[in-house]
C-alpha cells in the first residue's frame, strides 16, 4: 500500500532522487545534539495548543460586564480578551489544559533554546562554516522572547496589563524616537484600545510565520554543512558519523517527540501556571505587588529593578534611567552574541573550517567567558525576585537588592577563574568525567579473591555473573560484559576477551551497525 | 496644548496633590493615635461597665500585668519599651492579640504570626481590662457587620485589587514591603481579622475608614478574602504559592526544560568516546552537501 503511494508520487514528482538522499542523511545522535529537537518540538506544540487557543481567544479591549460562570467576577467591568480567557479556562472542554500546556510549552521552548545555545557555545560549534546559522538561531532566541512577552500579554490580566505599561514606558525611554515609537505601536497613549488586537495578530500570525522560516533555515543550513560531532569513533573533518535519518534517527527523533509532548502534558494538566482568575482584569489605576515577567524577559526585569536612578541629560533631552536596562542591555546582549563568531575568529585568528566539536575543557577560556556571562544573567533572573526573596527570607528588600548590585559584577568574576581551573585540571585527569566502570569481584578456584574492572559502559546493564565453575580458565569470561554474553552465549565469549566486549555491546544496543537491508 | 507642555503642567500638580495626601495621611493616622473620639461609632463612649461586656476586667488585669505591663506600661500607657494602648480600641487589642503579634518576643522586630498565647475568653478579658481604661477606638465588629450571606464577592475583588494587592499582592500571598517591613499573606486569616485590620490599619498598613470602605464594601472585601483568595476550588493543578512567574519560570526551566533533557539523554547516545576509534557508524563526507550521502 504504502509502496503503491510511493510509486505513484515518484513517477510524478521523481521524489526517490533527492528523497532516497535525504532519507540517507547522517545525524550524530549524541544526546546533547538532540537539545535543539527539544525547541523545535516545543515549536510545534505551541503551534498546536495555539491554534486550539486562538478559537476562542477574542482579541479584544471591549470593556464589557462580566457574566460568566467565575462567581468573584460577576459584575465586574473586564475586556472581552480577559473574559474570552476565562471562559477559555472555565467552560471551554480542555481549555485550561490547553492554556497551561501551551504556556508551559513557551516556558520549555526558551528554556530549550537557551541550553541548545549553550551546547553550541560551550563546544565551540559555530565556527566557520556555521557562523550564519549561529545568527539565525540568536535571531530565533529573540523573536521567541519577544513573542512570550506578547502572549503573555494577551489576557489582558492585571499583572501581565502592568507588563504592557512598563513596556510602554521602556519604549518612550529611547532616545529622541521613543514617544513616536511607542504612540506608534500602541496606536495612541496607553492603554488605548489597539494594543490587544495588535499583539495577537503579532502572536499568532506575524512572528510564528518569521519564526517558522528561520526555522526552515536554520535546518537546512544543518543539512547543508552537516552536522558537527565529536571526536572519536572514526570521526574526522572530512565525514559524519551516526545514524541515518530513515529509519533509525526517525524512529528515535519521533519519539522524542512524543516524549516533550508528554513532559508538557504532564506539567500542563498537573501544576497551575498563570491563574490568571485570581489576578483579576487589567485596571490602569490598580497596582499589585510582585509583580514579575516570565523568566525569559525576567532578567530584563531583574535589570531595571537593580539599576540605581541613574538619568543623562543631552542638551534638550533626558535619557530616563529605563532605557539603560531595559533598551541598552539587550542591544549590547544580542549584538555581542551574534557577533561572537567573527569576535572570536579575530581573537584566536583561526579561520578555519572545523566540523569536530571541542570539548569544553579544551578551550579553558573560551568555557570561562561562556560560564562567567551565563552567571551574569542569571544573577540579573534572581534579581527579578528580589521582593519574593526578601519575603521568604526575612530580610530587608534594601539589603537583597544591594546583594544583587553587587553581585552581578562578583559572581561573573569568581566564575571566570573557577571554571578555568576546573576545565584545566579536567584536562589532566584523563578518565575525569567519565562515568565509572564497574567492579567485579572474582573467586578463583583455590578461594582468593581479586578485583576486575569490567568493560561496561554506561547505558549497559551491570553484568550478569553466573555461578564460577570450579576449575578451568572461564574466569575470564566473567570480564566480558553482559551484552557480550546475550551475543555469543555465556563462556563462548571468554575467548575473545575485551576486544570482543566492546564490538558486541555496540552490536547488541543497534544503533550504529544497520542492518543490510536498510543500507 | 502639546503633551510636553501639558506635562509641564501635570507634574507640578501631580507633586502638590500627592504632598498634600500625604499630609492628610500622616496627621490623619496621628489624629486617631492620639486617641480621638472613634472613627467607627463615635457616639459610643466605653465606661468600665461597657468595657466588661467583652469579658471581666480583673481577669484582664491580671493577664495584663503578667504579659504586656512590662512593655506597655501597668496602666497601659506606653514605656520606652512599648506605645501607650490607650483609646486604641478594642478591635486593636483583639487583632494583634488573635493574630499571636502580642506578646512580642524581641522588642525590635515586626510582629510576626504565631498562635496566639491565649485563649479566645482570655483575650477578651484583656480587651475588656485594656478599654476599661480610655474610652475610643474601633469596637469588635457585632456579628451583623460580619455577616458575608448577601456580600458582593465581586466588588470585594475589585476593591481588594485596587486597595489590598499594592502590598498583600493580588494573591493575597504577602510580599516584603520598604524599610524591612513586609505584607503578611492573607491565607488562612479569619473575618473578624479581616475587618478589624482594615479598620484600624496594623503598623505599617494604613486604616481604611467607613468613609473609604463602607460597610457593605469590607463585606465584600472580607468575603473575597476568608472565601475566595485561597481559592480552594482553584484549577490548574498544583499552585506554585501565588508568587507568579518566577516560580513558574523555576518550575519551567528545572522540571520542563530539565526533565526533556533527561528525556534525551535516555533517548540519546551517551557513550564515550575516545577508546573507541573503530566503531562502526555510518559515514558520510561533509563536504559534498545533498549530492555525496553515502549509501
Ligand atoms: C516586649 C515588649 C512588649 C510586650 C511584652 C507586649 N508588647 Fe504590645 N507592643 C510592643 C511594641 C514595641 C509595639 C509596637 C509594634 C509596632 O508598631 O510594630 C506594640 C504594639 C502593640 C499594640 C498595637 C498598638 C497600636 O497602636 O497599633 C497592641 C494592641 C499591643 N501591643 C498589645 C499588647 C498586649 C495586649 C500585650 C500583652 C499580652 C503586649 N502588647 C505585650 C511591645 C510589647
Ligand atoms: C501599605 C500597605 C498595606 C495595604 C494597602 C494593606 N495592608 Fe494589610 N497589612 C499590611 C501590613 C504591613 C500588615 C502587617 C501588620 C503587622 O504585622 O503588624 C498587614 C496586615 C493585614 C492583616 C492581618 C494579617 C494577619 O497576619 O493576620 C489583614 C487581614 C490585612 N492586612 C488585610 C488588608 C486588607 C483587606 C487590605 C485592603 C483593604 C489591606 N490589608 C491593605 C500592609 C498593608
Amino acid at each position: 500500500m504504502i509502496d503503491a503511494v510511493y510509486g505513484w508520487l515518484d513517477d510524478r514528482l521523481n521524489i526517490s532522487g533527492s528523497g532516497r538522499k535525504l532519507v540517507n542523511k547522517i545525524f550524530p545522535d549524541h544526546w546533547s545534539f538532540m537539545l535543539g529537537e527539544i525547541a523545535l518540538y516545543s515549536f510545534v506544540i505551541l503551534l498546536a495548543t495555539g491554534v486550539f487557543l486562538s478559537l476562542y481567544f477574542i482579541p479584544s479591549s471591549k470593556q464589557i460586564v462580566y457574566t460568566g460562570s467565575y462567581v468573584p467576577l460577576r459584575g465586574l467591568h473586564v475586556s472581552e480578551a480577559y473574559a474570552s480567557t476565562i471562559a477559555l479556562s472555565f467552560n471551554v472542554r480542555a481549555g485550561l489544559l490547553m492554556r497551561q500546556m501551551h504556556h508551559w510549552s513557551a516556558n520549555i521552548f526558551l528554556g530549550a533554546i537557551v541550553v541548545h545555545m549553550c551546547r553550541v557555545f560551550f563546544t565551540s560549534g559555530f565556527r566557520r562554516p556555521r557562523e550564519l546559522n549561529w545568527i539565525i538561531g540568536v535571531n530565533l532566541l529573540i523573536l521567541a522572547i519577544f513573542n512570550g512577552f506578547l502572549g503573555y500579554s494577551l489576557p489582558d490580566d492585571l499583572i501581565s496589563g502592568t507588563g504592557i505599561r512598563i513596556s510602554f514606558s521602556i519604549l518612550e525611554s529611547i532616545p529622541f524616537v521613543g514617544s513616536y515609537l511607542a504612540t506608534f505601536l500602541f496606536g495612541g497613549q496607553f492603554p488605548g484600545s489597539a494594543i490587544i488586537p495588535r499583539f495577537f495578530i503579532i502572536h499568532v500570525l506575524i512572528l510564528p510565520a518569521i519564526i517558522a522560516g528561520l526555522l526552515g533555515a536554520h535546518l537546512a543550513l544543518i543539512v547543508r554543512n552537516k552536522h558537527t560531532q565529536f571526536r572519536g569513533r572514526g570521526a574526522t573533518e572530512k565525514n559524519v558519523v551516526g545514524a541515518p535519518l530513515w529509519p533509525t534517527f526517525f524512529a528515535k527523533t519521533n519519539g522524542f517527540l512524543f516524549l516533550v509532548a508528554a513532559v508538557t502534558a504532564i506539567l500542563g494538566a498537573a501544576v497551575q501556571i498563570n491563574p490568571i482568575w485570581l489576578y483579576g482584569p487589567y485596571v490602569p489605576y490598580h497596582v499589585s505587588y510582585a509583580v514579575q515577567p516570565d523568566w525569559y524577559m525576567g532578567w530584563l526585569d531583574g535589570a531595571l529593578r537593580i539599576m540605581p536612578s541613574w538619568e543623562i541629560h543631552l542638551p534638550g533631552h533626558m535619557v530616563p534611567n529605563a532605557f539603560f536596562p531595559a533598551i541598552l542591555l539587550p542591544g549590547v546582549t544580542f549584538t555581542l552574541l551574534m557577533a561572537w563568531p567573527f569576535v572570536e575568529q579575530r581573537i584566536t585568528g583561526d579561520r578555519l573550517e572545523h566540523h569536530l566539536l571541542e570539548r569544553p575543557r579544551d578551550r579553558p577560556h573560551h568555557t570561562a567567558l561562556g560560564a562567567a556571562t551565563l552567571s551574569f544573567y542569571f544573577v540579573l533572573f534572581g534579581a527579578s525576585a528580589t521582593d519574593v526573596l526578601a519575603n521568604y527570607l526575612s530580610v530587608s528588600l534594601n539589603f537583597v537588592l544591594w546583594f544583587f548590585r553587587i553581585a552581578i559584577f562578583v559572581v561573573p568574576l569568581v566564575i571566570y577563574p573557577m571554571t578555568l581551573k576546573i576545565c584545566r585540571e579536567l584536562q589532566h585527569t584523563p578518565g575525569g568525567g567519565k562515568t565509572k566502570r564497574h567492579n567485579i569481584v572474582l573467586r578463583s578456584p583455590e578461594g582468593g579473591y581479586s578485583t576486575v574492572v569490567s568493560q561496561a559502559r554506561p547505558g549497559d546493564e551491570p553484568p550478569v555473573l553466573e555461578p564460577v565453575p570450579l576449575d578451568g580458565p572461564e574466569l575470564v569470561g566473567a570480564m566480558a560484559t553482559g551484552a557480550d554474553r546475550r551475543s555469543s552465549g555465556p563462556l563462548g565469549a571468554a575467548a575473545t576477551g575485551q576486544g570482543g566486549g566492546v564490538a558486541g555491546a555496540s552490536r547488541a544496543r543497534g544503533v550504529f551497525r544497520i542492518p543490510r537491508s536498510y543500507r | 496644548m502639546t503633551t510636553r507642555a501639558l506635562r509641564r503642567v501635570l507634574v507640578p500638580f501631580a507633586v502638590v496633590v500627592l504632598a498634600v495626601a500625604l499630609g492628610v495621611f500622616v496627621l490623619g493616622r496621628s489624629h486617631v493615635q492620639a486617641g480621638s473620639p472613634a472613627m467607627e461609632n463615635p457616639g459610643i463612649q466605653l465606661t468600665a461597665s461597657a468595657a466588661s461586656r467583652y469579658g471581666s476586667i480583673t481577669e484582664g488585669r491580671t493577664l495584663f500585668e503578667a504579659s504586656c505591663s512590662a512593655c506597655h506600661g501597668a496602666g497601659a500607657q506606653g514605656s520606652a519599651l512599648g506605645p501607650s494602648l490607650l483609646a486604641r480600641g478594642a478591635a486593636t487589642i483583639d487583632l494583634w492579640l488573635s493574630t499571636g503579634w502580642m506578646p512580642l518576643a524581641e522588642p525590635t522586630a515586626q510582629p510576626v504570626n504565631k498562635p496566639p498565647r491565649f485563649d479566645r475568653q482570655q483575650i477578651l478579658d484583656i480587651v475588656a481590662f485594656v478599654t476599661s481604661l480610655a474610652p475610643g477606638g474601633v469596637s469588635i465588629p457585632s456579628a451583623a457587620a460580619l455577616n458575608l450571606k448577601t456580600a458582593d464577592v465581586a466588588q470585594g475583588f475589585d476593591l481588594f485589587s485596587l486597595n489590598c494587592a499594592p502590598c498583600h499582592t493580588i494573591t493575597g500571598a504577602g510580599d516584603a514591603l520598604a524599610d524591612g517591613y513586609h505584607a503578611p499573606p492573607l491565607h488562612g486569616v479569619t473575618a473578624r481579622q479581616v475587618y478589624e485590620a482594615v479598620r484600624t490599619g496594623p503598623s505599617n498598613m494604613p486604616p481604611f475608614g467607613p468613609r473609604q470602605i463602607t460597610p457593605a464594601q469590607l463585606r465584600g472585601i472580607i468575603k473575597y478574602v476568608t472565601q475566595e483568595i485561597e481559592h480552594p476550588a482553584s484549577p490548574g493543578g498544583i499552585s506554585l504559592g501565588g508568587v507568579g512567574p518566577v516560580a513558574e519560570g523555576f518550575v519551567g526551566l528545572f522540571v520542563g526544560t530539565g526533565a526533556c533533557l533527561l528525556a534525551a539523554f535516555w533517548v540519546g547516545d551517551r557513550t564515550e568516546r575516545e577508546d573507541d576509534e573503530h566503531g562502526g557508524g555510518q559515514e558520510e563526507d561533509p563536504k559534498d552537501g545533498l549530492e555525496g550521502a553515502h549509501v
